[in-house]
């Protein structure tokens, strides 16, 4: 009892609030959850039942803000990894293995971080800033499609919402920008309402052919459309509306070469000048989880979504693990250990200086390597949301790739280099690229009237 | 109800100080009535004016320049360089140091290329004490100059890029850069500021490592640096930004004293090197590069000219190796040195242009006064004429293009 | 530029992915150190000479021409004991000066004949005592010193510190803040400026000037 007197004594203010907080989240927490699972468990699923639309939508809201943090953690350490090698640097390499938990690091020092305000700032404005984007940017997440099923809201407008919420990211730049009484943040803030304003327009009008081809505004839809071989993707369809989405995404995310609103060299951090610590890791987040909804959309719209390239063949799983009923729980006791030893066998035979204990422990990871393999390949054929899901990460952070690609090889463009090609080029491209999609559909109808 | 009157702060009636709880304590006007017409038309602001304090601590102002720019939206409307922030007062510690000394107080101003930073004084030492430099040192001497004007161009190639927001080519030059420097540290002993150049000659002979680094380097150099430079001299972005920014014409360049790459690019074929002939270089053959058209040259040209430039010092370094004679690398020479009472000029032709020292003896061994003339300080100038009426974007590009370092233009 | 727009950014972009895959340039530190050549000056090292002796003297001139005063000496003595400087390293800064005015060829002054001028005591003592050695008084006691020797000589002030223990930098602090305390005696006023007969001068040949060339008066 002295013991744990004296270790309390020794504990800090903030230590005596969280250890009992964390004793109740250990302890009375699962209990608790027993407890009303046993008790009032049929009303509450009741209840659960008759709302499922707010539930889908609060565990959906839940899941995207949650997973939002590993993917921006994600891409900024590929970021600094791909650019540091086409540097010909290694890039970080002593934080965990090949220097994966930087961005971690880099996490906790902007939380450790003085959260300072500028003398002459509006503060609520200031205050609220990061938070505008950092939302505008998650709440994005709510309509992009995962997979199959995968979607947290499939809206009838998805498309009409994503632009709308994605235009309101400028929103939160500009009032950065104002709030910070800092004339470099001025001057990035205006440089992102100008181009917000720009890059709008030829975002949204690159989309409306493969909408007209669609016949729908749902981004869910859209996806399901392109089912089948690559070749019904609609970037073969579209490619020049596929073209001007990149290069007015690049803009939209405020990526390099188009990232105006925080060109170091020349107005220092723009808007982000006079913000440290987690506001401005917000601002941090926000930029990378728009690479990747940028991504996401890019693949969504015009590479096929969750398709796989080619239709695979159906393999149905023969065995059905249900009927096996006992004999399940037998093998999943029985498995680890004969295949650890199964596979321990040739490392301690081959060679007679292996030491038993080593034998086991390769054994053992090879058995883990196979056994997560062969999870992994039977949740691919036999779970369509899983296989819908694979790919799409795979091709999402091909493109995540090719905008990290895009900022380490490109100087960036002048600002009203960047307005013009926005109006005297991208514009007039979109249109007509709507105008020849349209024409195109008219003539089809008519052939296939007329045939 | 009484009221008592707050305890003031005795400079509060003194408008001379400047209090912080004032929000104007925050403008770039200064707190005193305008001193010249000039400061009166700088600091009066147009309608919709606002001024942009860069630097001295901004990314891209090269080190600790100060730029005030009047704009107006993104466009430049004027602009107000402050100098000073890098200043060692060389001149004067050249007067209390001997003139061994001095060598080494002088390498750290433009200290991207040192062995220039060397060779000037020295040489206009070598006049006073009348010392003939043995022929194998002069050779030396051109060889591992040349060699820094590659490292110095090299380097100038990444930070254009980088002012521009590539983030690569830097990486690229500081790899060329860093094979460079580790061959003068082989010979000279140090990566950066070498402290090589003596008066009569050069401290130490080639020497195995250094020979060894140099033919690697040499048989990759040129097809190395062309690969660099692919990266930017195709890519549109680059080009466009550069070409017709900072337009600086033939009679503007000569009436303001620009020497070196900048005046070179506005077509006028002026180099020390071949203007005035020193050292060995009326031996060697190579080009003097120019670049521009319609009588004058930009930005773009100002890059490419010193891509040409790198390509005639690797022919000057080959012709160099070749020619080597044999024989001592330094010159007898009392330790104590005492020239006679007088006056030198010497001037080389530096990475940035002119680089000269003006030296007067009094017959003691410290030199009575040495007056230094940087190029970059006289290449600086030209930001007021280029940078007006374009964007905040472009002052990069052309700072950038001129190359300034300021450790040579603070001295 | 290239014909086709755009070829030229999906060179660069071809470039960099080729150096992507190339072997990378950066040296591991710490556990992988770069080349340095033989002849590299970066080194701080000691020489041996053939035999296995160490070659430095113990000259202590690295010491004293060192600028940043980097350099300390230490070793063994005789008796196996480590000594870590062979010298006050508070007096390298003054052995420092005096090297480089040696070397400059002006002769060398000798600090602690000329550093200040002994005072009479004394009057010292009597103020010091009437305040009971107390530092908090201490712009008193400098008051009065001033009034007794009519500055404030060096010798009294390094006085003050060693018997109230108040640290010289304090009291030399508060002696220079306040503008009344001085460490000179006060010069003589009544003499006229040094060049005010230089001036009449000038001023008689300026306005002779001024007639000749006929300019007429000119604003004082």
């Amino acid at each position: 009892m002295t013991a744990i007197a004296r270790a309390w004594d020794n504990l800090t203010v903030t230590g005596k609030i969280l250890v009992p907080l964390l004793f109740l989240v250990l302890v009375v927490a699962p209990v608790a959850t027993v407890l009303i699972a046993l008790f009032v468990g049929p009303w509450v699923v009741d209840v659960l039942a008759s709302n499922l639309g707010i539930v889908r939508f609060v565990v959906a809201i839940t899941g995207v803000l949650v997973f939002t943090i590993p993917t921006a953690f994600v891409i900024i350490y590929m970021e600094m990894k791909v650019i540091a090698r086409m540097n010909l640097r290694i890039g970080p390499d002593r934080v965990g293995p090949y220097g994966s938990l930087m961005s971690v690091v880099h996490g906790l020092k902007f939380l450790s971080k003085e959260d300072f305000t500028p003398t002459g700032a509006d503060v609520p404005v200031f205050t609220l800033a990061p938070v505008v984007v950092f939302l505008a940017t998650v709440m994005t997440f709510l309509v992009v499609p995962f997979g199959p099923g995968l979607v947290a809201q499939d809206l009838n407008i998805g498309l009409l919402y994503l632009f709308a919420i994605g235009g309101m990211n400028v929103v939160g730049l500009l009032m950065a920008g104002w709030a910070s009484f800092n004339k470099y943040s001025l001057l990035g803030g205006l440089r992102a309402a100008a181009q917000a304003v720009s890059y709008e327009i030829p975002l949204t009008l690159s989309v409306v052919g493969l909408v007209l081809l669609a016949g729908t505004l749902s981004v869910y839809q859209i996806g399901a459309a392109q089912a089948g071989w690559f070749t019904d993707w609609f970037v073969f369809r579209q490619p020049l509306g596929a073209l001007i989405f990149l290069i007015a995404g690049t803009a939209e995310a405020n990526r390099s070469p188009l990232d105006m609103t925080e060109a170091d060299q020349e107005i220092v951090a723009g808007f982000a000048t006079e913000y440290s610590g987690m506001r401005f890791a917000f601002f941090f987040f926000a930029e990378y989880v728009n690479v990747f909804v940028m991504s996401a959309l890019i693949v969504t719209l015009f590479f096929g979504a969750w398709n796989a390239p080619f239709p695979f063949p159906d393999v149905a799983p023969a065995l059905d693990p249900g009927s096996l009923g006992i004999g399940l729980v037998l093998l999943l006791a029985a498995a680890p250990v004969a295949l650890t030893l199964l596979f321990a066998a040739p490392f301690y035979l081959a060679r007679s200086s292996t030491p038993a204990w080593q034998a086991l422990l390769l054994g053992f990871i090879t058995f883990s390597v196979v056994a997560v393999g062969g999870l992994l390949g039977a949740a691919y054929l036999g779970l369509d949301w899983f296989a819908g899901l694979a790919w799409f990460m795979v091709k999402t952070f091909v493109f995540v790739f090719v905008f990290v690609w895009m900022r380490g090889t490109f100087p960036r463009v002048r600002i009203d280099q960047l307005m013009g090609f926005a109006w005297k080029w991208l514009l007039p491209a979109s249109l007509l690229n709507l105008f020849v999609t349209a024409a195109a559909i008219l003539v089809v109808e008519a052939l296939n009237k007329a045939g | 109800m009484t009221t008592t009157t707050p305890p003031q702060h005795p400079s509060a009636d003194d408008p001379r100080i400047l209090l912080d709880d004032q929000i104007g304590a925050f403008e770039a006007v200064p707190p005193y009535p305008p001193r010249t017409e000039r400061e009166a038309e700088f600091y009066s602001l147009g309608d919709g004016e606002m001024f942009l304090n860069m630097g001295p601590q901004h990314p891209s102002t090269h080190g600790v320049l100060r730029v005030v720019l009047k704009i107006d939206g993104e466009r430049v409307v004027d602009l107000d360089p402050v100098l000073g922030y890098l200043h060692r007062g060389v001149e004067k510690l050249c007067e209390t140091s001997d003139f061994h000394h001095i060598i080494s107080q002088l390498d750290p101003l433009e200290y991207i290329s040192s062995l220039f930073m060397e060779w000037a004084p020295v040489m206009a030492f070598e006049q006073l004490l009348d010392v003939q430099v043995p022929r194998r040192a002069e050779y030396i001497r051109v060889l591992t100059g040349e060699l820094n004007r590659v490292a110095s161009h090299a380097l100038f190639q990444g930070w254009m890029a980088l002012d521009l927001g590539g983030l690569t080519p830097i990486l690229y030059s500081f790899i060329e850069r860093d094979e460079i420097v580790e061959m003068l540290a082989a010979i000279t002993g140090q990566r950066m500021l070498f402290n090589y150049f003596r008066i009569g000659g050069v401290n130490g002979d080639l020497n195995h490592e250094f020979m060894s680094r140099l033919g690697d380097w040499m048989s990759r150099a040129s097809v190395q640096n062309q690969a660099n430079t692919d990266l930017l001299n195709d890519n549109e972005i680059f080009v466009r930004r550069m070409r017709g920014i900072g337009r600086l014409d033939r009679e503007t360049a000569l009436r303001m004293g620009t020497t070196g790459p900048n005046i070179r690019a506005a077509g006028v074929p002026f180099d020390i090197r071949r203007a005035h002939p020193y050292s060995v270089y009326p031996e060697l053959e190579f080009d003097i590069p120019t670049r521009g058209h319609d009588g004058g040259g930009d930005s773009l040209d100002r890059y490419l000219l010193r891509i040409d430039e790198v390509k005639q010092s690797l022919r000057i370094i080959d012709q160099c190796l070749h020619n080597m004679p044999d024989g001592p690398v330094m010159a007898g020479l009392p330790r104590l040195l005492r020239p006679r009472p007088g006056r030198a000029w010497a001037a080389v032709e530096a990475p940035r242009g002119l680089f000269g020292t003006y030296v007067i003896s009094d017959g003691t061994d410290q030199p009575f006064r040495m007056k230094i003339h940087d190029p970059s300080f006289v290449n600086l100038q030209l930001v007021g004429l280029l940078m007006k009426g374009n964007l905040i974007a472009d002052t990069m590009a052309v700072m950038a293009s001129l190359d300034p370092v300021m450790g040579g233009i603070d001295k | 530029m290239s014909t086709i727009p755009g070829m030229g950014m999906v060179r660069g972009m071809g470039l960099t992915l080729r150096r992507f895959f190339a072997p990378k340039a950066t040296i591991q530190w710490p556990e992988v150190h770069a080349d340095v050549a033989p002849k590299f000056r970066g080194r701080l090292q000691l020489l041996y000479d053939e035999y296995g002796t160490l070659k430095c003297e113990t000259c202590f001139q690295c010491a004293q021409a060192c600028p940043i005063e980097c350099i300390d000496m230490g070793g063994m003595d005789t008796k196996g004991r480590f000594h870590v400087h062979w010298g006050p390293p508070e007096t390298y800064g003054e052995r420092r000066e005096e090297s480089a005015v040696r070397r400059s060829g002006r002769p060398v002054a000798d600090h602690a004949f000329t550093r200040f001028e002994a005072i009479d005591l004394a009057p010292l003592d009597a103020i010091l005592e009437a305040h009971d050695y107390d530092p908090r008084d201490m712009l008193a006691i400098l008051e009065e010193t001033q009034a007794a020797y009519g500055h404030l000589p060096v010798a009294a002030l390094r006085h003050i510190s060693r018997v109230t223990g108040a640290w010289y930098a304090m009291i030399y602090g508060t002696a220079t803040y306040y503008r009344h305390l001085r460490f000179e005696p006060p010069a003589v006023t009544d003499a006229p400026p040094a060049g005010a007969a230089q001036r009449e001068l000038e001023d008689a040949y300026r306005s002779a000037l001024d007639t000749a060339l006929g300019l007429g008066g000119r604003p004082s």
